[in-house]
């Protein structure tokens, strides 16, 4: 049997230590043995059983219960004040065969892959690779777990590609403790696996592209995402390149990505005619409180995979101390004035370095990010057309009501399918501010209170806009996310509330949820909603 | 206070707060392959963080004719039994301690980390 260890606790934290949050028990479960049980599919479903159990327990007790991978989230959507289950060791991974595959599937066999929630990116990426395939896209490091990622929507900044999400072909979520409470869901449009597949993980299926878009992005409220099936594709190489560019082409290319008719252009990235490439991946970083006449920008072209390629990691990282962070931020909180002046001192530790150029596989180019004190990240979706604009706006109510102790950044990601998704727009810019978490001083102001300005000035400005759901925000501002998604949000609680029993939906959800309104359950809910349509 | 004894002690401060840390560094090996062992709990506040970490920080008798030292990675806390990273850190003490003496007396401060279970 998988077991179950519990700790009692009092509180628990993100890995970038954004809490802490009250907490009264955390669980971790490992499985079973592979002496003890041979069969894969055996331990995967031996441990659906005892993620059963333990929803019993919780449901039993009047409790929550929210499952957890990395605590890479900085909001606090991965906190529950009663129970958490972090499932990282839940990482097993099902072989996919031809005959597995639905006959109206348009996936190649060849391409599907089926991982426990708790897999990170960087076990699946490496998982792939012995098969000559590649996850299609990740977020800017690896550590995340694959049901972590897709619930709250990681994203890199693969212009044409999506984030995570976009690459799921079907979820395995276990919505509560009875046998029926085990579903393998699929899109109807786009099925990927048998009916009988499904039944040796003792799922019953639901082909419905309308609940499926909804438990997508799910914020860990749908349902215990167990397993997941995704669309690879063949291994790439990734070229990566750091330039420092003028800051109006840089701009320009941000609101447009029209490439082809940029100044901007690498030698070697051109076409036919001499034209820049599109390329692959696009960011642009920038220091608020410079007025720098150049940005850098770190491009990335796709490359065919093929060996031999230099060694894409650096043999020697350095790193500074801590403590001199520390420092820094303590004299920032009494002395903001003194925070573009260390930024500034700080740039070359921040900034990739200019002219670097590498080239590795999807893994090796976002690999670890390895942890460097308690940080913050604000990040917020604006559509490309925007995305000047909503950086003026912000840049200059950071300049003028900060400092504070951030840097800002540009990625650009295409549209998703999921109800909830921050990436709505048609290529959404998703631009960040990641920085050392300080604390409100009566010189500084708190990162709520600079969430909060983010929002106003936004709305002031009338910039349409998401907020990212693993980031730092005020997400107690009023009407937040009817404001974001409208009808869409709508549409998410509909679909969950039927899904879920009316006691189970009150056991998956949180705090968070039900600070930005999206835990009230909705009786009476439409028949033939959530049936199968395939 | 005299300004050249101010002096004079801030500069002995400065100096001996270099010393020490130029004195006191770590080294470590992380492996490009694999990924580290999750601890059950977080809470340390160091790259060790995400990670379940072994530390050995011992001082081993040692003859004049040792050479080499060897440890050997156990089952407790490293059910894989396979290394992520390895960090060795050199003190200041431990140095002093190498010298006076005369190599009896090595301090070692290592910390490991060991892979997660494939499954």
């Amino acid at each position: 049997m998988a077991t179950t260890t519990v700790f009692n606790k009092t509180e628990w934290d993100t890995l970038h230590k954004n809490g802490p949050f009250p907490l009264k028990k955390l669980y971790i479960t490992r499985l079973e043995g592979k002496a003890n049980m041979p069969s894969t599919v055996g331990r995967y479903n031996d441990a659906a059983l005892e993620i059963q159990r333990l929803l019993k327990d919780s449901r039993d007790n009047n409790e929550g219960f929210r499952a957890y991978g990395s605590r890479w989230s900085m909001s606090s959507i991965a906190h529950q004040h009663e129970r958490v289950h972090q499932n990282n060791l839940m990482n097993l991974d099902l072989n996919i065969f031809p005959q597995d595959v639905h006959p109206q599937s348009p996936f190649e066999a060849e391409n599907l892959y089926f991982f426990e929630c708790g897999n990170t990116i960087k076990e699946i990426s490496q998982k792939l690779e012995e098969h000559g395939k590649s996850l299609k896209t990740s977020g800017a490091s690896n550590g995340q777990t694959i049901a972590g990622c897709i619930s709250t929507g990681v994203h890199g900044s693969a212009l044409d590609v999506g984030a995570v999400q976009d690459y799921v072909v079907g979820l395995n979520l276990i919505i509560g403790p009875n046998p029926d409470d085990n579903i393998y869901l699929e899109r109807h449009t786009h099925p990927g696996l048998t009916d009988a597949f499904a039944q040796k993980l003792n799922a019953k299926v639901i082909r419905n592209d309308g609940l499926f878009n909804a438990a997508l992005v799910g914020l860990g409220s749908f349902g215990f995402v167990h397993g997941v099936l995704l669309e690879a594709e063949n291994l790439f190489l990734l070229k990566r390149y750091v330039r420092k560019i003028d800051k109006q082409i840089a701009l320009e290319l941000a609101r447009t990505l029209d490439f082809k008719n940029s100044l901007f252009k690498i030698g070697g990235e051109v076409d036919e005619e001499g034209k820049p490439l599109r390329p692959h991946h696009y960011k642009v970083f920038m220091n608020p409180y410079t007025n720098e006449s150049e940005y850098v920008v770190e491009v990335i072209y796709k490359k065919p995979y093929k060996l031999p390629y230099p060694d894409p990691f650096t043999k020697i990282q350095k790193s500074i101390y801590r403590d001199l962070i520390y420092l820094l931020i303590k004299i920032s909180e009494s002395f903001p004035s003194s925070i573009p002046w260390f930024i500034k001192r700080l740039e070359n530790t921040i900034l990739p370095a200019v002219n670097e150029e590498t080239i590795g596989t999807l893994y090796e180019t976002f690999w670890d990010a390895a942890y460097q004190g308690p940080s913050f990240a604000c990040s917020v979706g604006v559509d490309i057309r925007d995305s000047v604009q909503a950086l003026n706006v912000i840049s200059a109510m950071t300049k003028n009501e900060g400092p504070i102790p951030g840097i800002f950044a540009m990625r650009f990601v295409k549209q998703s399918n999921a109800t909830l998704a921050f990436t709505k727009f048609p290529i959404t810019c998703m631009l960040e501010i990641d920085g050392v978490l300080w604390s409100k001083s009566n010189k500084l102001m708190s990162l709520e209170e600079y969430g909060r300005r983010m929002i106003e000035v936004l709305q002031q400005n009338n910039i349409s806009f998401t907020l990212h759901w693993g980031k730092n925000s005020d997400w107690r501002f009023p009407g937040l996310v009817q404001n974001m998604y409208g009808e869409n949000a709508k549409t998410w609680k509909k679909y969950r509330s039927s899904l879920l029993s009316k006691d189970m939906a009150k056991v998956f959800s949180n705090d968070f949820i039900n600070t930005i309104g999206l835990s009230e359950y909705q009786e009476n809910s439409p028949p033939g909603l959530i049936a199968s349509l395939l | 206070m005299k300004p050249c004894l101010k002096f004079y002690l801030k500069t002995v401060l400065i100096a001996a707060l270099f010393f020490l840390m130029s004195s006191c560094y770590s080294v470590r090996i992380v492996s490009t392959m694999g990924s580290p062992m999750p601890p059950d709990e977080m809470e340390r506040d160091d790259w060790y963080r995400d990670k379940m970490v072994v530390e050995i920080d011992t001082v081993i008798k040692a003859g004049i004719t040792t050479e080499g030292i060897s440890f050997r990675v156990l089952r407790e806390g490293c059910e894989t039994g396979k290394l992520f990273s390895v960090e060795y850190k050199n003190t200041f003490g431990g140095s002093l301690l190498y010298l006076i003496s005369f190599g009896n007396k090595r301090k070692v401060k290592l910390k490991y980390v060991c892979m997660k279970p494939e499954n």
